[in-house]
């Protein structure tokens, strides 16, 4: 299987046999500070590939579907379905949070459940949260950072967060118990082996459509309203 | 079938073109000069509530489109990848998020077959259009290219490339007409809409400013005009303004399409040219087309029109002008990236971005 996500900052790559990582890599922001999705990912993605004997012994694509950042999560998509226009393989798609949240449920053990948090921009987070056997105990949602502290505050017990956005709002986090590895533990960045691991246990979404996980509509009031003043000036 | 086989194969010489910059998605299947399909999705009502093109609107509509509309155009063509020997895309100027999608889709498509991959400038593409079949135009001639994304005038001396004599300075042609056809409450896109309502009023009711009417260059504005019509419909209130639609309309047409003709003319006034192309969007406007073919015939050039469906964004002129560009083989346009704005040193052409993820 050959799994990827741009979702987050990161560019993260793998491929697998049989449940184990043969290839995996993750590149994070390029030298000019934004994140290398469109130079980086078909070339790690070809690698991965080659790392397991070629597209011919792929069986599966796996592809993050998001939430994060809207051209990101467009690259992967429209990636994966060229992808598989091109060979002929079945695509899974996994929500990115479910990666996070898998990552760090295999880190934290079965004692207590996982908050995957991404930064969301504006602001916001978006977040899942999961029990200590993997089920999804929340939706993905977009939240404020207070809004998001509220709810986790509520929770009989407090999780352990993962991800960007456990990064970026720890201060809210923490003030309600919620344990945030430090900002350099690997648990806050999306490895593909953990899509790959979820799209191998049949957990995502099969075949098309491969629908993105905006969580946010298109930001097209605040345009209109800006396209406005432009008319009228 | 494995991709080394798939590369031997004599059937793999049909060329597979994507265009996404804007707001339609389109892809066409070429076999040469010849196009077997030319397939776009338009996604003008989506963007119609918000009276122009949402680059984030924009960007969703174009993933969700862009495999089928592939596979639709390969199905029309009576082709499957296998009979692909390249992929042609549009890799800029446009929108980026929008551009990113066809990228990235044609570069997967290209990858696992080792097909080599033709990234082709989008205004180059609508020069290209008159290269297709069934009535090649040969160079040298004069192009222009008008719609809401793009105005200039163009030199094209080979099939290779073009040279840009003049281009807007500020909003595009096609930009202007649909920014007064909704002050006009005509909708979008408003073209067609306001060319229809022109045809009712007096084109010299209102005084238009005439611009750079003055400047020796071959440079287009067209937001003084806009601006102009803004105030106007100020002045005349929401009842003036409904009464006198027609002449409103028919006034702005008739300067805007003044303003491109005369700069067409004094191009071709300035060089030998025997032969003029109208591209773009705006080259559907009747007036538009009608005085250029006068221009063209007192200046002793004849005025070539290609069918609509050539004239706005599609893909079977990316693959026309893929046909004379230089392709680049696997895996060395793996790191590929779409661009929004040509180099400065090109000039500047004034892309509608806004970030909104
Ligand atoms: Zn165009």
């Amino acid at each position: 299987m050959v799994g990827f996500d741009t979702a987050t900052a990161d560019t993260a790559v793998c491929s697998t046999r049989g449940g184990m990582a043969m290839h995996e890599e993750r590149l994070g922001l390029g030298p000019d500070g934004s994140p290398r999705h469109s130079t980086a990912l078909l070339v790690e993605v070809e690698r991965a590939a080659a790392a397991v004997g070629g597209w011919g012994a792929v069986d599966r694509i796996a592809v993050g579907l998001g939430p994060g950042s809207f051209v990101g999560i467009r690259i992967a998509i429209a990636t994966a379905r060229g992808l598989a226009a091109s060979t002929g393989l079945p695509v899974t798609g996994v929500c990115t949070l479910d990666a996070v949240g898998h990552a760090a449920g295999e880190a934290v053990g079965p004692a207590r459940p996982c908050l995957a948090v991404l930064d969301a921009r504006r602001g916001e987070a978006f977040a899942a949260l999961y029990s200590s056997d993997g089920s999804r105990l929340w939706e993905p949602f977009v939240a404020a950072p207070a809004e998001l502290a509220d709810r986790v505050g509520a929770l009989p017990q407090p999780p352990l967060a993962a991800g960007s956005g456990a990064i970026r709002f720890r201060d809210e986090l923490a003030s309600r118990d919620v344990e945030v590895p430090g900002d350099a533990d690997p648990v806050h960045r999306v490895a593909a082996r953990h899509l790959c691991a979820l799209a191998e246990a049949g957990a995502g979404v099969v075949g098309d459509p491969l629908d993105p996980i905006y969580l946010r509509p298109p930001d097209a009031q605040r345009w209109r309203e800006r396209n406005d003043v432009k008319t009228t000036e | 079938m494995s991709a080394s086989e798939r590369e031997q194969s004599t059937r793999a010489q049909l060329l597979l073109a994507l265009e996404t910059s804007c707001d339609d998605t389109c892809a066409a299947v070429l076999d040469g000069p010849r196009v077997l399909a030319n397939t776009i999705s338009s996604q003008a009502a989506a963007h119609a509530q918000f009276g122009g093109v949402v680059p984030e609107v924009a960007s969703r509509h174009h993933l969700e489109l862009a495999a089928p509309v592939v596979e639709a155009a390969l199905g029309e063509a009576g082709a499957t990848l296998d009979d692909v020997g390249s992929v042609a895309v549009t890799a800029g100027p446009g929108l980026i998020g929008a551009l990113l999608v066809g990228v990235s889709t044609a570069k997967a498509i290209a990858a696992p077959r080792r097909l080599p991959l033709i990234p082709i400038d989008h205004l180059q593409g609508h020069v290209a259009a008159n290269f297709l079949e069934p009535e090649p135009l040969q160079p040298p001639f004069l192009c222009l290219l008008a719609s809401g994304g793009h105005t200039l005038l163009a030199a094209v001396r080979d099939h290779a490339g073009h040279e840009v004599l003049g281009q807007t300075l500020d909003d595009a042609a096609g930009e202007a007409f649909d920014k007064v056809a909704r002050l006009l409450g005509l909708g979008y896109p408003g073209g067609p809409a306001l060319e229809k309502l022109a045809r009712e009023g007096d084109p010299a009711a209102f005084e238009m400013p005439v611009a750079m009417s003055r400047d020796p260059g071959l440079d287009f504005s067209f937001s003084g005009l806009k601006t102009a019509l803004v105030y106007l419909c100020r002045d005349l209130g929401p009842d003036g303004v409904n009464e006198r639609r027609a002449d409103l309309a028919a006034s702005f047409q008739a300067a805007a399409v003044g303003q491109l003709v005369a700069k067409l003319e004094r191009a071709l006034k300035r060089g030998d040219w025997q032969a003029v192309a109208l591209g773009g969007g705006v080259a559907a406007n009747g007036p538009l087309r009608e005085a250029a073919r006068e221009a063209c015939e007192r200046n002793g050039a004849t005025l070539k029109l290609v069918g609509l469906e050539l004239c706005t964004d599609n893909a079977a002129m990316i693959g026309s002008a893929a046909r004379f560009a230089e392709p680049i083989p696997y895996p060395d346009y793996l790191a590929y990236d779409a661009f929004a704005t040509k180099p400065a040193a090109d000039g500047p052409i004034r892309q509608r971005i806004v970030d909104v993820s």
